[in-house]
């Protein structure tokens, strides 16, 4: 009787292990520190029917540790047996199977079960083994199909597998589409120029309701060419999607060619003439790499005697 | 027509420029100033040049040096000030002529010039052996208002930083406002350019940029340009600023520059530029001219396009990203342009004035060329029709356009253009708008002769022209070939006979050498019998700006069995022509037509009338003439002409045509075009609106949704929801095009309460609602604002109710709609700024359409704050469109005194000028109408702004005069009181010229008469007086002082000329207004009875009046006035008596300090004795018109009498105007003296008794 108490301690305390350390607290820990005790006073007990009658710390806890070891080595070595024959709980031949492994004949154990000066101690006090939290179930799990035998883990619930709806089925309609997006971008644009409007001057268009149809106030700009101009960088951005345009990459490699090629002094006028038409004239500037530019030439130094 | 003369180049100057040194040494950009001289070398070709006429004005002149020897100068710039100050002429003729003559003074085309050095004795030997002279002109400007334009931005950091700049402008020949110079086209140099400038700063100019060197501090560098070309002062130009410098890929020697950020841009926009160079020196077979090429992009540009030699300033708006559309054409047409007058007009240089026209002809037409090769003949069909219906528009609205004026002799009388109220003389005398329409007549022109001569011979004239300058230009000066360089219009038309071996003498005689366009009528009948169509062609040659044509005309008739031409010959006195028809056969089967292309089609003809095989007929189809033709033909016609004529032009008229027939027809032949996507663009954008008109008088029978909404849903709407626009993909540019216009012109649609209709609106808030620009590769901000305007197009008046204040509360429901669409817009448009604020400019016109339509209150300020400097350019226009419009609508003053004080003082010159330009378009008030705004001080103010206000710029000045006027017309304006001074002579010229307006307005009003019977009085009491008082004093007077006045006025005679006064008064009349005539003698009339109390001075004065005023005052006066008068028109010599007062009026008015001072004592004694004559005259005068002396009566008395005078001696004064005109002028005097007597001057009016006083 004690050898399913001890077998299920050791394996109880495999899985302790794994786990605890940290939280000494937490029911379960308490619940594994429980059974190591338990086992510490069966160490006592085995040593004070042998003849010690007192022990110092360490050893005790060096044999207890011992003892676990052993134990749930039995426990891990029977269970390997019985998972090896497609079983899940492992059966008494098992356990005598992993002894022997060990070198440990199962034959003495019942006279050793049976001598005279055992001392018998008492069961543990019962605690609660740990419950481990019942994992949220939804819905139904799904029982196995008929060609699955009914050892075979049980299906996960539904939800680990099964898309869940959390939304309502989208509109594809594009009607619908082209509506919602207007008028949210209406919004948007509304709420914001309000919001504008609300923090800065405004102009408004009647003189007895400021608030109803508020301008943003015209700031007038020191350099209002270049807002005017230049693309916005919502612009900007939507046009590098569209395209990577050509003639950009033409006049880019073909520039700063020339921005290198412009501090070479010795540039004689290479370039008088016009390129002939339909030259693509970034491949003819590798041959002729010489831009002669006059605003491209660096700046010369004043000469000393050069003074009008 | 006097071409006889060029046998080559005569310089008007006695010495010839060879070379010029131009040194700018220092650009202060803080104080915006610049320092510098110049160095000319100057040949003489005269044996003693004593006296050099160099042109500069701004400049700051500090020394000036004849080969190192110090030369004095004498600086004088009559065009600073036209007339001067103590001038209290208001009338345009005046000052038109004043402002002419000043112009002239200085013209460097006739050898004249503001500066005049005076060459030291010394070096007067010299001239003997012609030695060269360099002329060394230290110079310095400061805060130039013309010329140089300094563009300084205020934000932190260096200039470089902020991107400051400077850049060279002017209308035509404006060197002389930035460097001393012969500021002449016909006098060509060559140059060497130096400019220092900051390290951080690139000089660009003209020429061969030879190298840059720094200064020794190396802070900053020196940019040294010679220009071996030889080229006239007016094509130099300079640009400094911190530019971005871009080589361009294709062509290394020309280069682009552009202000800071904005390279990406240069990038795209340049990147075409180099199939422009390609294409004209292909077709002109000849080489750029220079070297190299250089292009600046500047903020607050003159104009959008400046050539000069080598290079071209544009205004930086002309750049755009590759996402823009619109822009693009328009900013590569500007290229082209400027390009173009690279070759001419810059390389090749005009002689005089007079050959302007060749060169803008030249270069417009090869513009032209290029455009037909880019945009297509479609496109190029198209624009020539439109430029020719713009020409036609202005000729026969303002009067003929003459390309070649010849000025024989230099006679002003010989004024080629009198319907003009501006000299066409001088290029800075013209206004802005007929300088354009010179410009689109002269390239129309070079067409005409294109026709005449065929395109291949054009361009070898154009090739031989080239080739000889550019021979020319390679040679010493000592070869004088440089003149080969000028062109003339002689030796063009000398070039065209050479080459084509054609006499084109009768069309230049008829397009050149005379300004106006033809009108003709046209109408036809088809003969059955004869099987002939009989053509009717008419001609107007009678009202202003047309003329008659005599030649061959072209007309192609479209039959049945195919398309035919014909070319008749418009005579004289032959209106009607034959034309014989091919189409015999009625339409047996079905048989396909061939058009005059060639192509066949299949035509439903049963619209068609039964008896003729005409299907439509066209005029003059090539524009070969400068016309405009009416063409009287059936709607069906038209339709067919519309469907299947493939020439866009006669699908323009045809949609032109069919508005006046609103049948279901049109309306169908209209959708087919609209919908057939073979059709130009144009044609089709134009459709829209033409089905919108016909759609609006159809509005009680029309069937059907809306004309054009189905089938712009049809065409842009998705398939599945028709009510919901596709996202925007642009990518074919022509239904992009459509998809703008059809909007606005939906919304032009009106239904039977002439509203616009609601699922019209609706349509377009959807429009705006689902447009959706995400997926698209181009900006939609022209869209956007199509859409917008559409809106705006829908509005229509408000119903108002008792004029209540426009509230939230009360707006129309669509209205509020459109309003907060509007208000998103220009919000977010903050927040986004679209390309070149498209939005922002319409959705301020869609606020001042809303204001204008009664639905928000009428008010100024939002548009004042937009049109502040500091907003892009086409915003501020914008607000300004508005702001005029307001000021029209509301005559408010104030806000006409802020946009004038904005002429004034605004940064940019565009923006001046665009003021001016506005307010002659949409003016607040014109001469005809009568307006609480039109005042003195108003009239001043516009006086002083083109005297003297706007002489740093040709181009505004001329607006300024423009707009005196479009509001005052070109004599004296009504609102102001009579003037001080009845005659102004004009010392300078020593002469008054005669008001020429005056006279047409003699023969319409009666008030001459009235003026001219008051002068006349006072003949009447020098001989009466003595009769009913003998009064010695009014004798001594009128009398005694006649005798040596009369001598004067015979010696002045032929050069006096009756004034302005007059009409003035006559003015007041004609408008209906005697009030302010009775006022007036209200007025005196008051002052008369505190006689014994009043200033001396003032009793006198009045006397005087009195003393004039008699003998038209009712009772026995009447007959001795009246016998006297017909005594005077008999005689014929004696009426002239009346003249000498006014001469001395004259006299002193020219001289007023030294006349004011001697008649401030004179009055001393003479007054008690004329008050009290006056009173007892005035006494006298009462008693025939009742018991009180009230002054109102007595006026009233006055006024009816001389109504009276007037109808009685009408015919009389038509031979008389002479006399009329000074008696005007007497009577204006006595006016004025009412007037001002009291306010102004006492001296004022004094000069009547200069005479006696004198004697």
């Amino acid at each position: 009787m004690a050898d399913p108490a001890v077998a299920s301690g050791g394996s109880l305390n495999a899985g302790g292990r794994g786990s605890g350390s940290k939280a000494a607290t937490s029911p379960a820990e308490n619940y594994y520190m429980a059974r190591r005790r338990t086992l510490q006073v069966v160490v006592s007990a085995l040593l004070t029917e042998i003849g010690f009658e007192s022990a110092e710390k360490a050893a005790v806890e060096t044999l207890t540790e011992m003892m676990q070891s052993f134990i749930t080595e039995i426990g891990r070595c029977a269970k390997a047996y019985c998972e090896h024959t497609a079983r899940s709980v492992p059966t008494l031949s098992d356990t005598v199977v992993t002894l022997i492994e060990m070198g440990f004949n199962p034959d003495t154990l019942p006279v050793y079960a049976k001598r005279s000066q055992r001392m018998v101690i008492t069961a543990p006090p019962v605690t609660n083994p740990p419950v481990t939290p019942k994992a949220l179930v939804a819905g139904q799990k799904r029982v196995h199909p008929a060609h699955i035998p009914s050892h075979f883990p049980e299906f996960p619930d539904p939800h680990t597998y099964i898309k869940t709806p959390t939304f309502r089925e989208p509109v594809s309609d594009y009607q619908v589409l082209r509506e919602k997006a207007a008028s949210q971008r209406r919004d948007v644009e509304r709420a914001l120029t309000r919001f504008m409007a609300k923090t800065g001057e405004t102009h408004s268009l009647f003189k007895d309701d400021i608030t109803t149809f508020p301008l943003i106030a015209a700031q007038p700009s020191s350099i209002p060419y270049l807002s005017a101009l230049l693309p916005s960088e919502l612009e900007l951005q939507a046009l590098e999607e569209t395209d990577s345009s050509e003639q950009d990459d033409q006049t880019d490699s073909d520039n700063t060619a020339g921005n290198i090629i412009s501090d070479d002094p010795n540039a004689d006028k290479e370039n008088p003439m016009l390129p002939p038409n339909g030259v693509v004239p970034s491949a003819k500037n590798n041959e002729d790499n010489m831009i002669d530019n006059p605003y491209l030439r660096p700046v010369k130094k004043p000469k000393v005697r050069r003074k009008k | 027509m006097n071409r006889k003369k060029d046998k080559g180049f005569e310089s008007p100057r006695p010495f010839k420029l060879t070379h010029q040194v131009v040194c700018i040494n220092n650009i202060n950009f803080q104080r915006k100033s610049v320092i510098g001289f110049v160095e000319l070398t100057i040949f003489p070709t005269v044996v003693n040049l004593n006296r050099i006429k160099l042109n500069s004005k701004q400049c700051r002149i500090y020394r000036v040096r004849v080969n190192d020897l110090e030369a004095p100068f004498i600086y004088n710039d009559p065009t600073l000030e036209v007339c001067h100050h103590e001038s209290k002429q208001r009338n345009l003729n005046y000052f038109s002529s004043a402002y002419t003559a000043a112009v002239s003074a200085v013209d460097p085309d006739a050898g004249h010039g503001e500066l005049v050095i005076k060459v030291p004795s010394e070096l007067w030997k010299q001239g003997d052996d012609l030695k060269v002279l360099k002329v060394y002109i230290e110079f310095s400007l400061d805060q130039p208002k013309g010329g140089l334009h300094f563009v300084v931005p205020d934000v932190e950091g260096s200039m470089a930083e902020r991107g400051a700049h400077v850049f060279s402008f002017g209308y035509q020949n404006s060197s002389r406002f930035w460097f001393p110079c012969v500021d002449s086209y016909s006098e060509l140099c060559t140059w060497k350019l130096e400019f220092t400038v900051d390290a951080s700063m690139v000089a660009v100019s003209c020429g061969d940029l030879v190298e840059t060197i720094y200064t020794h501090d190396m802070r900053k560098k020196t940019y040294h340009y010679v220009l071996p070309i030889p080229t006239a002062a007016p094509n130099i130009s300079l640009a400094v600023g911190p530019f971005e410098i871009l080589v361009d890929p294709y062509m290394h020697e020309v280069t682009h520059f552009c202000l800071p950020q904005l390279l990406p841009l240069l990038k795209h926009s340049m990147s075409y530029l180099h199939e422009i160079f390609e294409f004209y020196e292909e077709i002109l077979t000849c080489r750029y001219p220079y070297s190299c090429f250089k292009t600046v992009f500047v903020d607050e540009a003159y104009m959008q396009v400046s050539t000069f030699a080598s290079m071209s300033i544009f205004s930086t708006n002309l750049l755009h990203s590759a996402m823009i559309i619109d822009q693009t054409p328009m900013t590569r047409r500007c290229l082209a342009q400027a390009l173009a007058q690279q070759f001419f007009g810059c390389f090749i240089s005009r002689m005089s004035w007079a050959d302007e026209w060749v060169l803008k002809g030249i270069s417009g037409y090869i513009y032209g060329l290029y455009l037909k090769k880019t945009f297509g003949v479609n496109d190029y069909r198209h624009w020539i029709k439109e430029e020719l219906d713009k020409i036609v528009e202005y000729e026969l609205k303002i009067g003929g356009v003459l390309l070649h004026p010849t000025f024989s002799g230099g006679k002003e009388k010989d004024n080629p253009t009198p319907h003009l109220h501006f000299s066409i003389k001088h290029p800075h005398t013209l206004s802005w708008e007929y300088y354009k329409m010179f410009q689109c007549k002269a390239h129309l022109v070079m067409r005409l002769i294109e026709n005449r001569i065929s395109m291949e011979f054009m361009l070898q004239v154009f090739n031989k022209l080239l080739s000889l300058a550019s021979t020319a230009s390679s040679q010493k000066y000592q070869s004088q070939m440089w003149s080969q360089m000028l062109l003339s219009t002689h030796a063009f038309l000398k070039s065209i006979s050479n080459v084509s071996g054609k006499d084109i003498s009768p069309l230049i005689k008829q397009w050149v050498d005379q300004s106006a366009v033809v009108k003709f009528f046209g109408s036809f009948a088809f003969n059955r019998k004869r099987n002939v169509l009989e053509l009717e062609i008419r001609q107007d040659y009678t009202s202003s700006g047309t003329q008659k044509y005599v030649g061959p005309i072209k007309v192609t008739v479209q039959e049945l069995d195919g398309s035919f031409k014909h070319t008749l010959q418009i005579e004289e006195n032959s209106l009607k022509h034959d034309i014989p028809c091919h189409s015999k056969s009625r339409r047996n089967k079905k048989k396909k037509i061939p058009l005059m292309n060639g192509e066949e089609v299949d035509m439903d003809l049963s619209a068609m009338d039964a008896d003729s095989p005409l299907l439509w007929i066209r005029i003059d189809p090539d524009m070969s003439i400068l016309r405009k033709v009416e063409f009287e033909q059936a709607d069906f016609m038209w339709q067919y002409q519309l469907r299947y004529e493939r020439d866009v032009v006669a699908q323009e008229e045809a949609i032109l045509a069919l508005e006046k027939f609103p049948t279901p027809a049109s309306r169908l032949a209209l959708t087919d075009i609209l919908e057939q996507e073979q059709c130009f663009y144009k044609v089709r954008m134009q459709a829209c609106f033409c089905l919108a008109k016909i759609a609006n008088s159809m509005v009680s029978t029309w069937q059907g949704p809306p004309a054009m909404k189905s089938l712009f849903t049809r065409m842009f709407c998705c398939k599945s929801c028709p009510n919901i626009v596709k996202t925007n993909n642009f990518i074919s540019f022509q239904s992009y095009f459509l998809q703008k216009t059809m909007p606005v012109a939906m919304a032009l649609l009106r239904d039977v309460q002439n509203l616009c209709p609601k699922d019209v609106l609706n349509f377009i808030l959807d429009l705006i609602k689902y447009n959706d620009n995400r997926k698209n590769k181009f900006s939609d901000n022209y869209y956007r604002a199509d859409l917008i305007r559409a809106l705006t197009n829908s509005l229509t008046p408000a119903i108002s109710i008792n004029n209540e204040v426009r509230t939230v509360d009360n707006l129309n429901a669509d209205v509020r709609l459109i309003l907060e669409e509007i208000t998103r817009f220009l919000n977010m448009e903050k927040l986004l700024p679209s390309f070149r604020n498209t939005i922002t400019v319409s959705c301020l016109r869609a606020i001042r359409q809303l204001q204008k339509n009664g639905h928000i209150p009428s008010d100024a300020s939002l548009f004042k704050s937009y049109a502040n400097y500091g907003h892009f350019v086409d915003v501020r226009v914008a607000a300004l469109d508005a702001l005029v419009d307001y000021t029209r609508v509301e005559r408010c003053s104030t806000e006409l005194q802020w946009l004038l004080n904005m002429v004034q003082s605004d940064p940019s010159h565009y923006v001046r000028h665009k003021i001016l330009g506005l307010l002659c378009k949409n003016p607040p008030f014109t001469k005809n109408t009568d307006s609480t705004l039109c005042n003195e001080a108003l009239v001043d103010q516009l006086w002083k702004l083109m005297n003297s206000g706007t002489s740093h710029d040709w181009r505004l000045r001329c607006d300024a005069v423009n707009l005196y006027y479009t509001l005052f017309g070109l004599t004296r304006p009504s609102c102001l009181p009579l003037p001080e001074l009845g005659l102004v002579l004009n010392l300078k010229e020593k002469k008054a010229v005669l008001n020429p307006t005056i006279k047409p307005e003699l023969g319409a009003s009666n008030v001459v008469d009235t003026a001219a019977s008051i002068g006349i009085h006072g003949v009447g009491m020098s001989f009466t007086a003595v009769d009913e008082e003998p009064d010695p004093i009014s004798l001594g007077v009128c009398g005694v002082g006649q005798p040596p006045q009369g001598l004067k006025r015979k010696v002045e005679t032929p050069l006096g000329s009756p004034p302005e006064p007059g009409q003035v008064l006559q003015q007041q009349e004609d408008d209906g207004r005697p009030g302010r005539y009775k006022i007036r003698f209200n007025t005196m009339e008051d002052e008369d009875i505190d006689m014994e109390t009043v200033h001396d001075s003032q009793a006198f004065i009045h006397h005087q009046l009195n003393l004039l005023d008699r003998p038209s005052t009712p009772g026995k006066h009447i007959q001795t006035t009246t016998t006297a008068r017909t005594q005077n028109t008999t005689t014929g010599a004696k009426p002239r008596n009346t003249v000498p007062c006014f001469f001395l009026l004259l006299l002193s008015g020219k001289e007023p300090p030294s006349v004011e001072q001697s008649m401030l004592s004179m009055p001393a004694t003479p007054v008690p004795s004329f008050a009290k004559e006056s009173a007892s005259s005035m006494s006298s005068k009462h008693g025939g018109g009742g018991g009180s002396s009230g002054g109102g009566e007595h006026g009233g008395h006055h006024h009816h009498h001389h109504e009276h005078k007037k109808k009685k001696k009408k015919h009389k004064h038509k031979h008389k105007h002479k006399h009329k005109h000074e008696s005007k002028d007497k009577d204006k005097d006595r006016e004025r003296d009412n007037a001002h007597a009291f306010s102004n001057s006492p001296a004022s009016g004094r000069s009547l008794r200069s005479p006696s006083l004198s004697d």
